[in-house]
C-alpha cells in the first residue's frame, strides 16, 4: 500500500486537493503530511482525517498546556 | 483556554479569528500574540479557516509568525511563560520575516549522484548523502532567484518522487517576479511545483516542548 501511494504521489499533488495538502503541510507542520503514505489519503478525503487525528497530538504540544495528557 | 493565531509586530486592531471571533492582543515585551477562542476539533474546514485567519493577520501586520493549528494556552499566565521562554528567538524571527512572505517549492525527481571513479562503498554513501542534501540540480534555480530570496529553508523528505520542500522568504509584493523566475528556469531531471505567497509558516520557531 505504501509503495502504491508513493508511485501516485506526483499525480495526486497536481490535483485540486493539492491546495488542501499545502494548507495541511503549512498549518500542521514539518512536511510529514507530504510523505508517501499520506498522499493516498489526499485523494479520498476521509482517509486524511485518520492521519490528521494521529498528528493532532503534535499540534497540541505547540504550547505546553496539555502536558500530561 | 486561549487559541493562538500568530505572534506579530504591528498587530491589526480589529482582526477576527477562524470563527469570526474578535481577536485580543496579548503583549509581552515586544511580542504581540493574537489570541482567540479555543481551537475547534480538527477538520479540513477548520484548517482552512485557521489558515485564512492567519493570512488576514499576516496581511495587516508588519511582521507575523503564524501559530500552527491547535496552538493554545490554558490562560494568560501560561501564555506569558511560553512566550517568555522564547522571547529572544521570537524577536529575531520577527525581524527576519518583517515585510516578507513565503514561497513554497516542492521538488520532485530522482536524486542524480555523480560519484568519483573507483570510490568505495563508504565514500559512495557519504557522497550520495551530501548530494542528496544539497540537491545540486537546484543550482540554476538558486542562481536565478538570488536577487529576490532573502532566506531559504530546505526540508528533505527522503521519499522517492518527492525529494524536498524548499521554503523561500521574499519581500512582500515580489511573488510575481519570483514566479516568473521559477517558470523560466530549466532544471535537469527535476520538476518543481510552486505555491504562494504564504505567511512565513516555515520561518517560525516552534513553541512548546
Amino acid at each position: 500500500m505504501k509503495k502504491r501511494a508513493r508511485s501516485r504521489a506526483d499525480e495526486i499533488i497536481d490535483r485540486a486537493d493539492a491546495s488542501l495538502l499545502e494548507i495541511v503541510d503549512h498549518v500542521l507542520n514539518k512536511g510529514v503530511m507530504l510523505q508517501g503514505e499520506v498522499m493516498l489519503g489526499v485523494a479520498g478525503v476521509d482517509l486524511i482525517y485518520l492521519r490528521l487525528n494521529a498528528l493532532l497530538c503534535a499540534a497540541d504540544r505547540l504550547l505546553p498546556t496539555r502536558t500530561g495528557k | 483556554m486561549i487559541g493562538l493565531y500568530a505572534i506579530v509586530q504591528g498587530a491589526p486592531l480589529e482582526a477576527v479569528g477562524a470563527r469570526g471571533e474578535p481577536l485580543r492582543i496579548f503583549r509581552r515585551g515586544a511580542l504581540e500574540a493574537m489570541c482567540g477562542e479555543e481551537p475547534p476539533p480538527l477538520s479540513a474546514e477548520a484548517l482552512r479557516a485557521h489558515e485564512a485567519a492567519v493570512r488576514r493577520i499576516a496581511d495587516a501586520a508588519q511582521a507575523c509568525l503564524p501559530a500552527r493549528f491547535g496552538a493554545c494556552a490554558a490562560d494568560d499566565a501560561s501564555l506569558s511563560a511560553a512566550l517568555g521562554e522564547r522571547e529572544a528567538e521570537l524577536a529575531e524571527a520577527l525581524l527576519l520575516v518583517r515585510g516578507r512572505e513565503q514561497m513554497t517549492l516542492r521538488v520532485h525527481g530522482a536524486p542524480k549522484a555523480s560519484l568519483p571513479a573507483g570510490s568505495g562503498p563508504g565514500t559512495r554513501y557519504l557522497e550520495e548523502r551530501r548530494q542528496a542534501s544539497q540537491i545540486p540540480a537546484l543550482g540554476p534555480l538558486r542562481s536565478a532567484l538570488s536577487g529576490v530570496v532573502r532566506a531559504e529553508r530546505v526540508e528533505h523528505h527522503g521519499e522517492p518522487g518527492l525529494l524536498a520542500s524548499v521554503y523561500h522568504l521574499i519581500d512582500r509584493g515580489t511573488s510575481g517576479r519570483y514566479r516568473e523566475l521559477v517558470e523560466a528556469t530549466a532544471l535537469d531531471g527535476l520538476r518543481v511545483t510552486l505555491t504562494g505567497p504564504w505567511p512565513a509558516w516555515s520561518f517560525t520557531p516552534e513553541l512548546g516542548p
